[in-house]
């Protein structure tokens, strides 16, 4: 290795990042230990159950909705902007998508496009409103977005279970898409075109975060808010800005739902997997960079998907990859890291 | 270099070979520090010469990775301040640590209150206060909450909580920095009173004239070293200077006078939060000065001025275009650049990399192509930035929070005159920033006037505002209360102007330099 690599590794290894997932994983197996599992069997069981040929595609299914979600809260964290109506935005995507799948005149392929483009529109005008509180209510967007969330998560509830209602279904869904809308899938899987809109936008969050005068000024003003005002950076803009991406993004994320299967808006489908959640965890772990956004991203859904395989192969309840996820938080949080000196040491040894 | 000998009782404070190590620098080689009781010893070094890391070891912030300490003649290591305190050593930070609400007795009594029956006894804490401040000459009325106090006493509330708590020897890090020269000078006649009863004070500072003022030896340290010993009465600023930078440098040298041509910026009847009713003008080519106590509106001035503030009342153009409800944006566009007080703030990021550091502000204009912003230009500009203002730093990659005081201010400046602006705001240049690198950023201040470009310039030292302002105006409490020519501002008068005094002449002088 070259002293550059070698150094960068050092640096990825002593990461509070690693720490913090190590420790999760450490701390999960103490956990599996005293309920009187084996963690080695659990574990596997949830490496092959998500990446195995059978767990593969429910991961990238998973994924899709937790990297969208993930996109969507780590564009304003980049700022240092918390988005925290992503649950809301997304539902409001949803559920307008569901309506346009349901009564646009157009050709299926273009009501496809047409309700992805509305349930982006309505995500992001929910998010604005939440910016615009801040900006000119003085109503902190942390408390803005949150609260957001409910009436909009109500009203597609609402509209679910009875103007939207599938007549004589005894469930809380809205009449199934016509036919032939839906996004195409890969082969027979659960995956769709909309894993490829996902990591489009994230390939395209990559190259602003990167290579834009807009993705420096949104890197500069979450590095140091005051520091970009002093330069210009007009932050309530920007608020807006950022918030209308993220509430569109959230917004994606419904309507691939939607038109993915089982092709209907089906209430609590897309709030109780918790992508919102998971995507805020992994937006954090990866500090919103856009590539760390995209791997925390899969390492969220694989735990997601394999907890559930673990379950079913093991006696360990899925609820296990939960508690692994609010120790990567916790550790997290405190912003832990290995001991400089740890790996010095072992450098100097490898020099001898 | 041995230390000059002392009888062992006699000495307050022994420091001994005291070595410290961060990753990648020697912060103390094996100093040696001793101060005799009843001494004032002044501390003296540029920055990163090791001056507060010793302070720290010696107060049980940081452990020495080799030396002693030795307090009143018995070995110790503090492991915390509070150990230090117990010892009867206290200091006095740069950044005063106390409670705003609370009065004046509450913060002195605090951690050590007197008590009756379990509870707080308010009345003995007053008592006592007044008695303190009785005796040692530190007038300060108990009942006064801290935050309604000005900085002057609030210091003074500092030394009563040391006093309160019986220290014998007091540290005071840069303690005249946020002072008038009045207040200044208070502060070393309680200073002196309290050495003369016997107790020990050391002087962390920069300053050289309070330290010829009013110490009675000087060590000073550089990179980490102790490279000279001086008996006060002995001594000459030039020497101290030279020990503290390595070589010989001119002191408060009075630069000659600009060529100013057209009005830039023309200030009227400006009203911002704490601001009241300026009215001023800068020309091209010239510097124009504003001296005051810190806390006085200048930096809401600034910031107005910036686009930062709101202007309430008032007009401001700049070259013409009237730019008083203007955004800090549209008045870059027009013409101004901004080297702002706080360095690390306002003025960077000091997690992001040098190089982006230096990008902003050019990310719109020079370095941007229909809103792309190429790695590679900005990585090329910070270069030509580096090599051009002679930052030191090994790559542009690092963070700009690895760049000393002086590196970054040269960073700071360096960016905003890269605009080549028709108006450059400057806050306080020099502030913490080396004797060696003040010359550079000076001479850098006073080459872009002769450039033609104008100059507002607001700054705490009288040194440097008599040195490069061509013309210099004081604020005292929001207002404009003088005007001087260069040869007018002599230290006594911009002093007394500044603590508010000496009304006649502040009107002569202002009726004939604003008509």
């Amino acid at each position: 290795m070259t002293p550059d690599l070698r150094n960068r590794t050092a640096g990825a290894l002593r990461s509070p990042v690693t720490f913090s997932v190590l420790a999760g994983v450490l701390i999960g197996a103490l956990f599996l230990v005293g309920t009187g599992a084996d963690p080695i069997t659990a574990y596997q069981a949830v490496l092959t159950g998500s990446l195995g040929a059978d767990g593969i595609g429910s991961t990238l299914s998973t994924g899709t909705s937790v990297l969208g979600m993930a996109l969507a809260l780590a564009i304003p964290l980049r700022a240092g902007l918390i988005n925290l109506g992503g649950d809301g935005q997304m539902v409001l995507g949803g559920i307008t998508a569901a309506v346009t799948g349901l009564y646009s005149p157009l050709p299926a392929p273009l009501t496809v496009v047409l309700a992805l483009l509305a349930g982006m529109a309505a995500g992001a005008l929910y998010a604005a409103l939440a910016a615009l509180c801040e900006n000119h209510l003085g109503v902190p967007l942390l408390v803005s977005s949150l609260l957001l969330s409910y009436p909009a998560v109500s009203l597609a509830s609402y509209l679910a279970r009875y103007p939207l209602k599938e007549p004589g279904s005894s469930l809380p869904q809205t009449r199934a898409m016509p036919e032939g809308v839906a996004l195409p899938a890969f082969g027979d899987s659960t995956v769709t075109v909309g894993l490829l809109l996902v990591v489009l936008a994230a390939a395209a969050y990559w190259f602003t975060d990167r290579r834009t005068a807009f993705g420096y000024e949104i890197r500069m003003t979450g590095l140091n808010g005051r520091f970009a005002a002093y330069a210009g950076v007009e932050r309530r803009g920007l608020t807006l800005k950022l918030m209308s991406i993220s509430g569109a993004l959230a917004g994606l994320v419904g309507a691939i739902g939607v038109l993915s299967f089982p092709y209907r808006f089906v209430d609590g489908s897309l709030t109780a997997p918790g992508y919102t959640w998971t995507g805020l965890t992994a937006a954090l772990l990866a500090m919103a960079a856009p590539f760390g956004t995209v791997v925390s991203s899969f390492f969220f859904a694989v735990l997601q998907v394999g907890g559930l395989a673990m379950e079913r192969t093991t006696e360990v309840p899925r609820e296990l990859t939960q508690v692994l996820q609010a120790i990567v938080i916790v550790f997290l949080a405190a912003r832990l890291r290995f001991p400089s000196r740890w790996f010095s040491r072992r450098k100097t040894e490898e020099a001898v | 270099m041995t230390p000059p000998r002392a009888e062992a009782h006699d000495i307050a404070v022994e420091l001994r070979g005291i070595t410290k190590r961060f990753p990648g620098t020697l912060a103390n080689d094996c100093v040696d520090l001793t101060v005799r009781r009843g001494e004032i010893h002044a501390l003296m070094g540029e920055n990163g010469a090791g001056k507060s890391t010793l302070m720290s070891v010696l107060y049980g912030m940081e452990r020495a990775d080799a030396g002693t300490v030795r307090i009143d003649g018995r070995d110790v290591g503090f492991s915390s301040p509070s150990d230090a305190m117990a010892a009867g050593l206290g200091m006095v930070h740069q950044s005063f640590k106390l409670f705003d609400s609370l009065t004046v007795a509450e913060n002195v009594v605090y951690a050590a209150e007197p008590r009756r029956f379990g509870l707080v006894d308010r009345a003995a804490a007053r008592r006592r206060v007044r008695e303190l401040a009785e005796e040692h000459g530190l007038a300060v009325d108990p009942d006064a909450r801290v935050g309604d106090l000005p900085v002057g006493l609030r210091q003074r509330v500092e030394i009563l909580k040391l006093l309160h708590r019986g220290a014998r020897t007091l540290v005071l890090d840069e303690p005249t920095a946020v002072l008038t020269p009045s207040e200044a000078d208070a502060l070393f006649a309680v200073l002196k009173s309290l050495a003369a009863e016997g107790r020990t004070v050391i002087l962390v500072t920069h300053k050289l004239r309070e330290v010829l003022e009013g110490s009675d030896r000087v060590t000073v340290l550089r990179d980490g070293r102790v490279v000279a010993r001086l008996v006060t009465a002995e001594t000459s600023a030039d020497e101290i200077a030279a020990a503290m930078t390595g070589r010989a440098v001119e002191l408060d040298r009075i630069h000659a006078a600009g060529t100013p041509g057209d009005v830039v910026l023309d200030v009227s009847g400006l009203g911002t939060s704490a601001v009241h009713d300026v009215g001023l003008t800068v020309h091209a080519g010239e510097i124009v000065g504003i001296a005051g106590v810190a806390g006085n509106g200048q930096s809401e001035l600034i910031e107005a001025l910036a686009g930062l503030r709101p202007v309430t009342a008032g007009h401001v153009t700049l070259q013409g275009h009237d730019i008083t409800h203007a955004s800090a944006t549209e008045r870059r566009l027009k013409g101004l650049a901004y080297v702002p007080e706080d360095r690390h703030a306002v003025g960077t990021a000091p997690a992001a990399s040098v190089a982006d550091n230096l990008a902003m502000g050019h990310h719109r204009t020079s370095l941007s192509h229909r809103g792309l912003l190429p790695p590679t230009a900005v990585r090329a500009h910070a270069r030509r930035l580096v090599e051009r203002f002679g930052i030191k730093v090994s790559t542009p990659e690092v963070p700009a929070s690895a760049l000393s005081g002086g590196n970054l201010q040269k960073l700071l400046i360096g960016r905003e005159l890269a605009h080549d602006a028709p108006l450059l705001l400057v806050e306080q240049p020099t502030r913490g920033v080396d004797i060696g690198a003040i010359q550079n950023i000076h001479d850098q201040l006073l080459a872009y006037r002769d450039a033609g470009h104008a100059v507002l310039l607001v700054s705490a030292e009288l040194s440097e505002i008599r040195g490069l302002a061509d013309r210099v105006l004081v604020m005292y409490e929001g207002r404009i209360t003088a005007t001087y020519g260069k040869d007018e501002a002599d230290e006594r008068t911009l002093g007394l102007a500044m603590a508010g005094g000496d009304t006649g002449a502040r009107a002569k002088a202002a009726d004939r330099h604003d008509s």
